[in-house]
C-alpha cells in the first residue's frame, strides 16, 4: 500500500515538473503536425473552408511546381559543399586554435564571434561586401587583375556567395572541434612520436581515429541546419535583386534564377504568398521525414544523447 | 532553437597546454603566420562594414574602400530612422521575456529528466531531441492559421513568446546535461532536511547550476534576438511590432536606404550581440557541459 | 502501466483539439451592417512610401474627415501585398477596413477568394453607374469575371524618359518612336569608363526596375491568355520578338555580365539615387509619377517624356504603352464596411479629391469627370502620359486567379534568355505556358 501511495505520489511529482512541456509538445508539436497532415489533403486558401482535395496538393509539389525540384538540387549542393566545407575548414580552425600558444584567446574570440552576428545583419553586410559592382572584395579582386564574380546576381556564384557567409559564421564547428582535439590524450601523441611519426602521420592515425564520433556529429547535424536554411538566402536574394515588391512587382524566390531556393523558402512561398495552404503542408512534411530521418541517424550513433552517458 | 546553436562554449575558456621552449621554428613562424592571416580575414568584414557606414551618401556608391570623409553621423542617424527605436524596443520585449519564461520552465523539465526515473523518459527525450532538430517551418502553417483565426494574435510578438512559457527543446537538453552531473548527494541531503522535490530543485540545484542558467539564457537570448523567420510570419503585418532582424531586412528591400546607413545599422544590430559576450563569456567558464558529443 | 496511461490522454487531448479547431477555420466575419453615420475608427492601409506620396494621401484623408467628421482614420503606408494577404486573412483589430494595392494582377485572387468585398450593391446604394464613372480600361482591370471587388485609384501608364541635355549632347533632336530608332540612340548616348560605364544610354536588363518583360512586350499588343484562360505565349509571336529583341538589344549594350555589374551601382528606385536622376542611365522606362519625383528632386537636366518606342512593323501605333493603377477594396472581413465605403467612394469619385491626388503625386486621373476637370495640372508630361491611357492599343496584364503568379514565370523565361542560359527560346516559352497552366489549375 505505502509503496504504491509512495510511486503514485511520485509520478505525480514527475508529471508536475514535466507539465509545461507536455503541454508545449501537444500544443505546438502533435496539434500542428497532425494538422499538416490533414492540411496537405485539402484546398484551403486561408479564407473559405477547406474542401477535401486528395493527392491534388501531393502531385503538384512533385510534379508540376516550378521550384520544388531546383530546391531539392540546391539543398544537395548545400550539403555536399557548404556542410563539408564548413567541417573541413572548423577542423582546421580547431587544429589551429590548440597548437597556437600566444594569443590563443584573441584567436578564439575573434574566430568565433561572427557566429554570433545575426544572420539578417551578417548576409546583409555580404551582400554589400560581395557586390558586384560597388563591393569591396570585386574592388581588390579588380585592382589584382582578377575575374569579378556577379556573387549573390550571378546564379553560378549565389551558392558558393552563401558558402562564403557560412565559413565567416563557422565559430560554432571549431569550438566543438577544438573541444574534441583537446581531448585527445598527449601520451598517444607522444609514443607516436617517439617511434618516429611525422605531423601528418600523427593527424591521420591518431587525431582522426579519435575525433571521428565529432566528424560524424558536425555533418550530420550540419545537414539538420541545411534543411533549416532559411534567413540568409531569403536575405540575400531580397537584398541583391533590388526588387521591392510593392511597385506592382513581385518579389522574386531563389533570385538569380532560383539558385538560392531552399525548401524552407517553398513553404513560405505557398503558405504565405500564394495561399496554397495544402501545398505548403505538403513540402512541410517533405522538410519533417529528412530532418528526422539524420536526426534518427543522430540519436542511433550517440546513445548517450538520450540516455545516461 | 536550431541545433545551430549546438556550442560548447567552454570548449573557448579550456586551458591552454602549457608553453613549450619558444623555439624560432620555421614551423612557429609558419603557424602564427597563418594564425594572423585567418585572424584577420575574419575581422575584415567587420572593418569594412564600419568603414563603409562612415561614409558619405555619394561615396557609397563608388568602389572606394575608404571614406573620403569622416560621417560619423550616420551612427546617429541609423536611431533616427523611422521605426529603429520601436524594433529596438521589440527585440528587447522578445528576448528579455522570452528568456525568462523559457528558462523558468525548462528549469523543472529538465530536472525532471535528468533526476527523476520514469518509464518513459528515454522517449521523452527523443521526443525533445526530435523537436530540436524541428525545422520551424515544418508546423508554421496551421500554427499561423491558429494565432490568426482563432486568436487574432497575428501583427504581435505574443505567438513567438507564449510558446517559450512551455518550455524549448534546446535549453532543458543543455540544462538536462549538466544536472546529470551533479552527484545526488547535494539533493538527498536537502530531502533529509525535510524539503520536498521542488524545494530542493529551487534552493539547492538552481544556485549550483548558475553557470549552466547563465550560458542557457546567453543563447535563447541570442536566439531570439536573432530570429527572422518568426517576425516575417507573425509581426509583418504590423510595423508597430517588428523588430530588428525584420526591420532592417524590411526597410533595405523597401527604399530610401543607402549602403551606409545600411551599414550602420548592421552594426548597431550586431554589437550588442558582440557586447553582451564579452561580459559574459566569464559565466561561461566554469562549463557548460559538452551537449553529449562524446556520447 | 499509468505512465503510459497519461502519456495517452495527453496525447488524446491534443487530437482532439485538433480536430476541433480544425473546424474553425473558415473565413468571412465581416458584415456590412454598421451605421455610417456612427462615430467610427477604420484603418486604411496602402502601399504609397516615398515621402511627397505619403503626405499626400494624408491631406486626401483629412479632407476625407472634415465631410465625415464622425469617420476616423488610422493610415498605415508602405504595405505590400505579402502582408496584405496574410492581414485579410487573419481578421482581427490589427486588419486594414479599406485596402489600397499597386498589384492590379492580385485582383483576380482577391475577388475570387472573396477577401474583397463585392462593391456591386455599394455602387448602386450611391447611385454611382461604374460604366460612365470609369474610363473603360480601368474597369478591366479592377474586376474579375464579373465580380466587381475593387475600384480604380488613380492610374498609371509607361512611357520612356530621356535626358534632353544628353540628347543635345549627342546631336539627337527627337525620341525615338521605333525599336530600331532607340537602340540607335541608346547606343549613341552610352559612354564608356574603363571596363563599365560613365554613362548608359539605357539598362535593357529586365532587373532594371521598370523595365521588366510584361512592360517591354505591351509594345508588341500581346495576348496572355486565350478565351479558355489558358496561356498563349507560347504561341503569341508578341512573346518570341520581344525575347529576342531584348536579347539582340542586350548585347548591342555591352553584354548582360557587363550591364549586370553596371546595374548593381545603381540606387534604390525610389530615393534620390534612381539612376536616371543620378545620370548613369540616358533613358529610363518608366511610369508617370517619376515626373513629380524628378521635379520634386529639382534635377540638374532636362528631361522629357514620349510614349515608349514600338516594333518597326507596328510603327503606325506608336502612342500606345502600358497601362496598370492602383486598386482599392474593402476588407471582407471589415465590421465596418459602410463607413469604409464612405472612404473608398470618397477617395475614388469625388472629383476634388482625385484632382488634388493626381495633381500631388503626379499620377493619372481615374475617372473621366476628373480627366476632364480644369484643376488638373496639366504639364507636359501629364499630358503625354494622358495621352497613352487613352491610346486605344495601350493595354494591361489580365487578372488571372492566382494573382502575379504567371507575370513571374513569364519574367524567368526572360532572366534565363538575357543571361544566355536558356538557348531554346521556343522550348523555354512552352514549357512556362505548361506551367502557368498547371499553376492557375492548382489555384482553382
Amino acid at each position: 500500500m505505502a509503496a504504491d501511495t509512495y510511486r503514485r505520489r511520485e509520478r505525480v511529482r514527475t508529471l508536475l515538473f514535466l507539465s509545461p512541456w507536455l503541454l508545449g509538445t501537444g500544443l505546438f508539436f502533435l496539434y500542428p503536425l497532425a494538422s499538416t497532415v490533414y492540411f496537405s489533403f485539402m484546398k484551403y486558401d486561408g479564407f473559405s473552408a477547406p474542401t477535401y482535395d486528395g493527392l491534388d496538393n501531393w502531385v503538384y509539389v512533385f510534379r508540376d511546381y516550378a521550384f520544388f525540384w531546383p530546391a531539392l538540387r540546391n539543398t544537395l549542393w548545400l550539403v555536399l559543399v557548404m556542410v563539408t566545407l564548413r567541417v573541413i575548414f572548423g577542423l582546421s580552425l580547431g587544429l589551429l586554435v590548440t597548437k597556437v600558444k600566444t594569443g590563443a584567446g584573441l584567436l578564439r574570440t575573434v574566430l568565433y564571434i561572427p557566429f554570433l552576428a545575426p544572420p539578417v545583419a551578417a548576409t546583409m553586410a555580404f551582400a554589400f561586401l560581395l557586390n558586384p559592382g560597388t563591393g569591396p572584395v570585386n574592388s581588390i579582386l579588380g585592382k589584382l587583375g582578377l575575374p569579378e564574380p556577379g556573387w549573390f546576381n550571378d546564379p553560378t556564384w549565389s551558392k558558393p556567395a552563401l558558402t562564403l557567409l557560412a565559413l565567416w559564421g563557422v565559430g560554432d564547428v571549431m569550438v566543438i572541434f577544438m573541444a574534441a582535439l583537446l581531448d585527445v590524450s598527449k601520451e598517444q601523441y607522444e609514443a607516436a612520436s617517439l617511434d618516429g611519426a611525422g605531423a601528418w602521420s600523427r593527424f591521420r592515425f591518431i587525431t582522426l581515429p579519435n575525433i571521428r564520433p565529432i566528424v560524424v556529429f558536425s555533418v550530420v547535424t550540419g545537414v539538420i541546419q541545411t534543411m533549416q536554411y532559411y534567413t540568409q538566402p531569403i536575405v540575400a536574394g531580397k537584398v541583391a535583386s533590388g526588387v521591392i515588391g510593392g511597385s506592382g512587382q513581385q518579389f522574386e524566390p531563389g533570385y538569380p534564377e532560383k539558385s538560392t531556393l531552399t525548401l524552407p523558402q517553398l513553404v513560405y512561398n505557398l503558405g504565405f504568398q500564394r495561399f496554397d495552404t495544402g501545398s505548403a503542408c505538403v513540402i512541410a512534411l517533405v522538410l519533417f521525414a529528412i530532418s528526422m530521418a539524420f536526426t534518427a541517424l543522430i540519436m542511433r550513433r550517440n546513445a548517450g544523447l538520450v540516455g545516461e552517458p | 532553437m536550431t541545433v545551430g546553436e549546438l556550442t560548447p562554449v567552454s570548449a573557448l575558456m579550456t586551458d591552454v597546454p602549457p608553453r613549450q621552449v619558444r623555439r624560432l621554428s620555421a614551423e612557429w613562424v609558419a603557424l602564427h603566420t597563418v594564425a594572423i592571416s585567418v585572424g584577420l580575414l575574419f575581422l575584415l568584414p567587420f572593418v569594412f562594414i564600419s568603414l563603409t557606414s562612415l561614409m558619405s551618401d555619394e561615396q557609397t556608391l563608388t568602389r572606394d574602400l575608404w571614406p573620403r570623409t569622416w560621417e560619423w553621423h550616420n551612427l546617429l542617424d541609423v536611431w533616427k530612422t523611422p521605426g529603429f527605436l520601436t524594433w529596438w524596443r521589440n527585440t528587447l520585449v522578445y528576448a528579455v521575456a522570452g528568456t525568462v519564461l523559457t528558462l523558468v520552465s525548462s528549469f523543472p523539465v529538465a530536472y525532471a529528466l535528468a533526476r527523476f526515473r520514469f518509464r518513459g523518459r528515454n522517449l521523452a527525450m527523443g521526443v525533445v531531441i526530435a523537436t530540436m532538430m524541428l525545422p520551424p517551418q515544418v508546423v508554421i502553417v496551421p500554427m499561423y492559421l491558429v494565432w490568426a483565426k482563432q486568436l487574432h494574435l497575428t501583427g504581435t510578438l505574443w505567438p513567438l513568446i507564449i510558446p517559450l512559457a512551455f518550455g524549448d527543446a534546446f535549453s532543458i537538453f543543455l540544462l538536462r546535461q549538466f544536472l546529470l552531473t551533479i552527484p545526488g548527494e547535494y539533493i538527498d541531503a536537502a530531502k533529509v532536511d525535510g524539503c520536498g522535490d521542488f524545494r530542493a530543485m529551487l534552493y539547492v540545484v538552481v544556485p549550483m547550476a548558475k553557470p549552466a542558467i547563465a550560458a542557457v539564457a546567453l543563447f535563447q537570448f541570442f536566439y531570439c534576438w536573432n530570429d527572422y523567420f518568426g517576425p516575417q510570419i507573425y509581426a509583418s503585418e504590423n510595423p508597430g511590432a517588428w523588430t530588428l532582424s525584420y526591420g532592417l531586412e524590411s526597410f533595405k528591400s523597401a527604399h530610401h536606404t543607402d549602403w551606409n546607413l545600411t551599414m550602420a545599422a548592421t552594426l548597431m544590430i550586431m554589437a550588442p550581440v558582440i557586447i553582451v559576450f564579452f561580459f559574459a563569456q566569464r559565466a561561461f567558464i566554469e562549463g557548460v557541459t559538452l551537449t553529449g558529443v562524446k556520447g | 502501466m499509468a505512465r503510459r496511461h497519461r502519456m495517452h490522454s495527453t496525447l488524446a487531448v491534443a487530437v482532439a483539439a485538433a480536430t476541433a479547431l480544425a473546424g474553425c477555420t473558415g473565413g468571412g466575419g465581416g458584415s456590412a451592417k454598421d451605421d455610417p453615420t456612427a462615430d467610427v475608427n477604420i484603418t486604411f492601409w496602402h502601399g504609397w512610401s516615398a515621402e511627397s506620396e505619403v503626405a499626400a494621401i494624408q491631406q486626401n484623408v483629412d479632407a476625407f474627415e472634415k465631410e465625415h467628421p464622425n469617420i476616423h482614420v488610422k493610415i498605415v503606408g508602405n504595405i505590400t501585398d505579402d502582408k496584405i494577404n496574410q492581414a485579410l486573412r487573419a481578421g482581427g483589430s490589427n486588419a486594414p477596413d479599406v485596402v489600397s494595392s499597386f498589384t492590379t494582377d492580385n485582383v483576380g485572387q482577391f475577388c475570387r477568394s472573396n477577401v474583397f468585398a463585392d462593391l456591386a450593391p455599394f455602387l448602386e446604394k450611391s447611385g454611382i453607374d461604374a460604366e460612365s464613372t470609369f474610363p473603360k480600361p480601368l474597369l478591366e482591370y479592377t474586376q474579375f469575371e464579373g465580380d466587381r471587388c475593387t475600384l480604380p485609384l488613380l492610374s498609371d501608364a509607361y512611357g520612356l524618359y530621356y535626358n534632353k541635355d544628353a540628347f543635345a549632347e549627342v546631336g539627337i533632336t527627337e525620341p525615338p518612336k521605333t525599336l530600331s530608332e532607340f537602340e540607335a540612340d541608346a547606343v549613341k548616348l552610352t559612354k564608356a569608363k574603363g571596363d563599365s560605364f560613365e554613362r548608359l544610354g539605357f539598362m535593357p536588363n529586365f532587373h532594371g526596375y521598370e523595365s521588366t518583360a510584361s512592360h517591354y512586350v505591351s509594345q508588341w499588343g500581346p495576348t496572355y491568355f486565350d478565351a479558355e484562360g489558358k496561356s498563349t505565349i507560347a504561341t503569341d509571336p508578341a512573346f518570341k520578338a520581344m525575347f529576342d529583341w531584348q536579347k539582340a538589344f542586350v548585347e548591342k549594350m555591352g553584354g548582360y555580365a557587363k550591364l549586370e555589374k553596371y546595374r548593381s551601382t545603381f540606387g534604390d528606385e525610389f530615393g534620390p539615387k534612381n539612376p536616371f536622376m543620378t545620370g548613369q542611365v540616358a533613358m529610363a522606362m518608366d511610369g508617370e509619377w517619376r515626373a513629380g519625383m524628378l521635379d520634386d528632386a529639382g534635377v540638374k537636366f532636362d528631361y522629357g517624356v514620349a510614349p515608349f518606342p514600338v516594333p518597326d512593323d507596328q510603327a503606325d501605333t506608336y502612342g500606345k504603352g502600358y497601362l496598370s493603377g492602383t486598386i482599392i477594396g474593402i476588407a471582407n472581413t471589415s465590421s465596418k464596411q459602410n463607413a469604409a465605403w464612405e472612404l473608398v467612394k470618397y477617395l475614388t469619385t469625388d472629383t476634388a479629391a482625385v484632382v488634388s491626388f493626381a495633381n500631388v503625386i503626379h499620377n493619372i486621373p481615374s475617372t473621366n469627370a476628373a480627366l476632364e476637370s480644369p484643376d488638373l495640372k496639366t504639364d507636359d508630361a501629364v499630358k503625354t502620359f494622358i495621352g497613352i491611357a487613352q491610346h486605344p492599343d495601350s493595354n494591361t496584364t489580365p487578372a488571372s486567379p492566382n494573382g502575379g503568379a504567371y507575370q513571374l514565370t513569364v519574367q524567368d523565361v526572360g532572366y534565363a534568355y538575357e543571361s544566355g542560359k536558356l538557348k531554346d527560346l521556343q522550348k523555354g516559352l512552352d514549357a512556362a505556358a505548361k506551367q502557368i497552366d498547371t499553376d492557375i489549375a492548382q489555384a482553382k
